[in-house]
């Protein structure tokens, strides 16, 4: 519980609107994507650094957590406040500084919303290629705490891989600088911004990130391809990565999940297929077609059984509409989702599938994929009911063989949503404990107190979650 | 309406994606949790579910709701938040948390329509007291702050004599050759006002009959009441239903083959919520309401369906027109094709804008709850509209258009504000 002259002190520091103890307020900061309740003693939304630094401070000396929160869409539970404590809003901050034109560069404030930055971008012919698929209500900062990716990763990378640098408010109150601004090179000292990539709030508040942007590419083409079995799909997205062709997106679609979306559907009858690609190339107008003829000879080869080409950009968003609703519509299958985000190698995407397939029937259990194949991170769902116990340890078993699956052929357990706390009792299947230990170091040497979401990625018990 | 442990059942289906945040006008301007769909709907989830201890800022964040319906259509499980909301108000008047000044309004103004119109008529007379004129737009602004309306909006002028006392309404032929109705007889239209028209923008009343008389139908305006839907949203759905049926009875009386309106919002009310509210009152009643419902049209419905608009004259000489969705219109009754086919055969030359479909920041009560927070999600419609260098932006519903008038003079934007039928 928060001390009432620490609720004071807080308002002090933000102003009375900018800080809630009220019971409505407390309830609507409780949840993010994960869908579990841990309401917390309070929610400020600060203005800027300095009042960041301040309340930090605070925390420090009152012994309160803080947890950053973007937009409450992350599926790791990351901005959930699992032992109390104060949710840390950066709602506030939405500013877009700058978008340098002669350098390629962005200056933004981390409570921007990924799609509004790069709608920005596109209007001055540039583009920022990560697309993680809540990018329409995601936050940059959420997506540089958690490492986020997105279909097109494949071609372009992950949010990594666009921050030069950021500004961090370490969890003592420092505020600090990491790496550059504009210039795409820097290697004075510690690579400060990578580890603050991917932290997921537990090493510092980043209050602005400075980002490297593209040419918007001249042209783009959208591609679905039907098949008639997930294996033959995996072949197919083995098969074009191998022909060397690097399409900007390739998604893998499985029918549970065309079942959940053909609603959305508005091209083609998909309702006799049992696997879908969601193909896309960019890059020079000659390049693009040429990418096409070819990527439709593979897929013909592979065994698709009818490939489509989006004409227009109604189409495609047709196309991306129907794919950005799979996640939230699995509901629709079965009330409670064990959302895996798992990543092999690309030539072993064929063995992960089909060992998925074999875990859902050993198991009983309903298992829907869908994500990202073209970089080998498959969005596997483990469908179950958390009110039938015995169903739920089937589900848990089942993510654990997937893990299992996963790490024996050579992959990551988790490409994108990060650890929080839904995974974080599984990290030790994939790092050693002397890398742990390490990891524990650092968090210790820059957050001596544990006041800065405290109960994330390491192994933790911690209170329940509250059902309303 | 359905019942709460239905709505409960629906939002359970709610998975907390955050995907509504994107298209919610009010969270987009205010940012908080607690001022988009999903906030909302765990709010009131709770609340109905039995957790108490919900005080002032509950309320306000479900009054803070336009009901524009974005967060619906856009839900990939599909929950219908709106109507949770509508929900929750509804109760919050049952326990009488509704605030003074709209009780004034809803019970008192709309429930006697007699003390409506005195007041309103004794108001037009007097606005000047209240209200001074500015050169820019047709309208006024009020000098200080009225309980219902709030200072410094721009508001339209109370008309000099209302749509509804006009003598030479009641009963009109076409003009044109006349088109026949299902029965043999001259298509018979009942045109349905509803208080926008009738009080504030009496011209779009008076376009509507001479495009329905120039396209062939009879016209009759039987006597009626307002619409109910102001009421209804606020959640006082007592007043509604009162009000619902005493429009019934008018135009069951009138024997006409089709009702029109040319304001969305009644449409709506008149389509589906008429229905709603009388749906538990026998099975007679539900027949009853079920045959009017099936005759009601929007206009643009109308003269795009059985009533088909010919076009006048040709040549593209009125300058550039825009056109803005009304909620009630497009997400509520499906209708967005139909006045952009309208406004095609007009003299106008047609361009969109961005985002059409972007509420008003009138609807839902919220242009009275919180006429602030109305304005800065207007903002960004003015800018819009100023994007398309339009010089006319029409639309569809009068409400949508008193709040597009202030906004734009807000904005200082230079368009003028019409209802589609008024520029035929
Ligand atoms: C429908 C749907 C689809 C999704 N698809 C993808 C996808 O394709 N790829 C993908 O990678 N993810 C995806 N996600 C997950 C999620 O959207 C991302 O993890 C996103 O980056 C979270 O951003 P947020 O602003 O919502 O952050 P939040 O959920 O608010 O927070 C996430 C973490 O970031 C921390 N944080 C937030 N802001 C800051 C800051 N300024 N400084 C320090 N720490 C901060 C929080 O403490 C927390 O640990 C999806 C989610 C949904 C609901």
């Amino acid at each position: 519980m928060l001390k009432a002259t620490a609720r004071d002190e807080i308002t002090g520091i933000v102003g009375k609107g900018n800080a809630s103890f009220g019971k409505e307020e407390l309830l609507c900061y409780s949840y993010d994507a994960t869908n579990s309740l841990y309401p917390p003693d309070g929610v400020v939304f600060p203005g800027g650094p300095e009042e960041i630094s301040r309340i930090l401070r605070l925390a420090n000396t009152e012994g309160f957590p803080v947890i950053p929160r973007g937009a409450g869409t992350g599926f790791t539970g990351g901005a959930l406040a699992v032992e109390g404590g104060v949710i840390l809003s950066l709602e506030r901050l939405k500013g877009i500084r700058e978008i340098d034109t002669a350098n390629l560069t962005a200056d933004v404030e981390p409570g921007v919303i990924t799609g509004d930055l790069q709608a920005e971008a596109e209007r001055l012919g540039l583009f920022y290629p990560p697309d993680p698929t809540s990018l329409k209500f995601s936050t940059i900062g959420g997506n540089i705490a958690e490492c986020a990716g997105g279909p097109r990763a494949i071609k372009y990378g992950v949010t990594r891989d666009y921050v030069l640098g950021l500004e961090v408010v370490m969890p003592t109150g420092e505020i600090i600088t990491t790496g550059t601004k504009k210039t795409m090179k820097g290697v004075v000292g510690y690579d400060l911004t990578r580890l603050m990539v991917g932290s997921e709030g537990t090493l510092g508040v980043v209050t602005r990130a400075f980002l490297r942007l593209l040419p918007l590419p001249e042209a783009k083409r959208t591609m679905l391809v039907e098949f008639l079995s997930l294996e033959d799909a995996a072949g197919a997205v083995e098969a074009v990565i191998n022909a060397k062709v690097v399409p900007s997106t390739i998604e893998i679609i499985d029918d549970v999940c065309i079942r959940c979306v053909e609603k959305y559907a508005k091209v083609g009858g998909l309702a006799s297929v049992e696997a879908v690609l969601l193909i896309e190339v960019d890059g020079k107008e000659t390049g693009v077609q040429d990418d096409v003829a070819r990527i439709r000879r593979i897929a013909s080869e592979r065994g698709a059984k009818t490939f489509w080409v989006a004409s227009g950009r109604d189409e495609e968003k047709d196309i991306w509409n129907l794919r950005r609703a799979i996640s939230p519509s699995l509901s629709k299958v079965k009330p409670t989702k064990l959302n895996e985000d798992v990543v092999v190698p690309r030539s072993n995407l064929v063995g992960l599938i089909t060992g998925i397939e074999d875990i859902a029937s050993k198991k009983g259990v309903v298992i829907a994929s869908f994500g990202h194949a073209g970089d080998g991170n498959i969005h596997v769902n483990v469908m179950v009911d958390k009110n039938n116990a015995a169903e739920m340890q089937r589900g848990m078993d089942a993510v654990k063989d997937i893990f299992e699956l996963t790490i024996s052929l050579g992959g990551t357990i988790s490409g994108e949503h990060g650890i929080g706390i839904a995974k974080a009792s599984y990290i030790g299947m994939e790092l050693s404990a002397e890398a742990i230990e390490v990891m524990r170091g650092i968090k210790k040497a820059l957050d001596p107190n544990g006041i800065l979401n405290p109960g994330k990625i390491f192994p933790k018990a911690f209170r329940q979650p509250q059902h309303a | 309406m359905r019942g709460i442990k239905e709505l409960i059942e629906e939002a359970g289906r709610c998975v907390r994606c955050g995907a509504c945040k994107s298209v919610c006008p009010t969270y987009d301007v205010l940012r908080r949790e607690q001022s988009g769909p999903r906030g909302r709907l765990s709010l009131v989830e709770a609340s109905f579910k039995g957790e108490s201890g919900f005080g002032g800022a509950y309320l306000k964040n479900i009054k803070e709701c336009t009901l524009c319906g974005s967060c619906h259509s856009n839900c990939p499980n599909g929950v219908n938040i709106p109507e949770l909301i509508l929900a929750a108000r509804a109760e919050g008047v049952e326990k009488g948390g509704l605030s003074l000044a709209e009780s004034f309004a809803y019970r008192g103004l709309l429930h006697s329509e007699r003390f409506m119109q005195a007041a309103l008529r004794l108001a037009s007379r007097l606005q000047g007291l209240f209200l001074k004129g500015t050169a820019f737009e047709n309208g006024l602004v009020s000098r200080f702050s009225l309980p219902v309306i709030g200072g410094g909006r721009l508001l339209p002028e109370l008309a000099d004599e209302f749509f509804l006392d006009r003598s030479h309404i009641e009963e009109l032929s076409p003009s044109a050759t006349p088109v026949r109705g299902k029965k043999g007889g001259v298509l018979r239209v009942g045109f349905f006002a509803g208080c926008g028209v009738n009080y504030l923008l009496p011209d779009i009343g008076e376009a509507t009959i001479r495009v329905l008389k120039e396209s062939g139908a009879e016209v009759v305006v039987p006597q009626q009441v307002c619409c109910g839907m102001p009421a209804y949203s606020a959640g006082d759905r007592r007043t509604a239903r009162d009000l619902a049926l005493k429009n019934l009875e008018a135009f069951e009386a009138s024997g006409v083959d089709i009702i029109t309106t040319s304001c969305a919002t009644c449409g709506h009310g008149l389509k589906k919520v008429f229905a709603e509210l009388l749906s538990d009152e026998g099975l007679q009643m539900r027949s009853r309401v079920e045959r009017f419902a099936s005759m009601v049209r929007d206009i643009t419905e109308l003269l795009t369906g059985e009533l088909p608009y010919k076009g006048g004259e040709k040549g593209k000489k009125g300058g550039v027109v825009t056109y803005h969705d009304p909620c009630h219109l497009r997400r509520y009754q499906g209708i967005s094709e139909e006045p952009r086919r309208l406004l095609s055969k007009s003299v106008f030359t047609f361009k969109g804008m961005k985002h059409p479909c972007r509420c008003c920041g009138l609807g839902g009560g919220v242009g009275f709850a919180n006429y602030e927070l109305s304005m800065e999600i207007a903002k960004e419609k003015a800018s819009s509209v100023r994007a398309t260098g339009a010089d006319v932006v029409a639309t569809a519903c009068p409400g949508c258009m008193v709040q597009l008038k202030d906004a734009l003079y807000q904005s200082g934007v230079k368009a003028r504000v019409a209802h589609v039928v008024e520029l035929l």
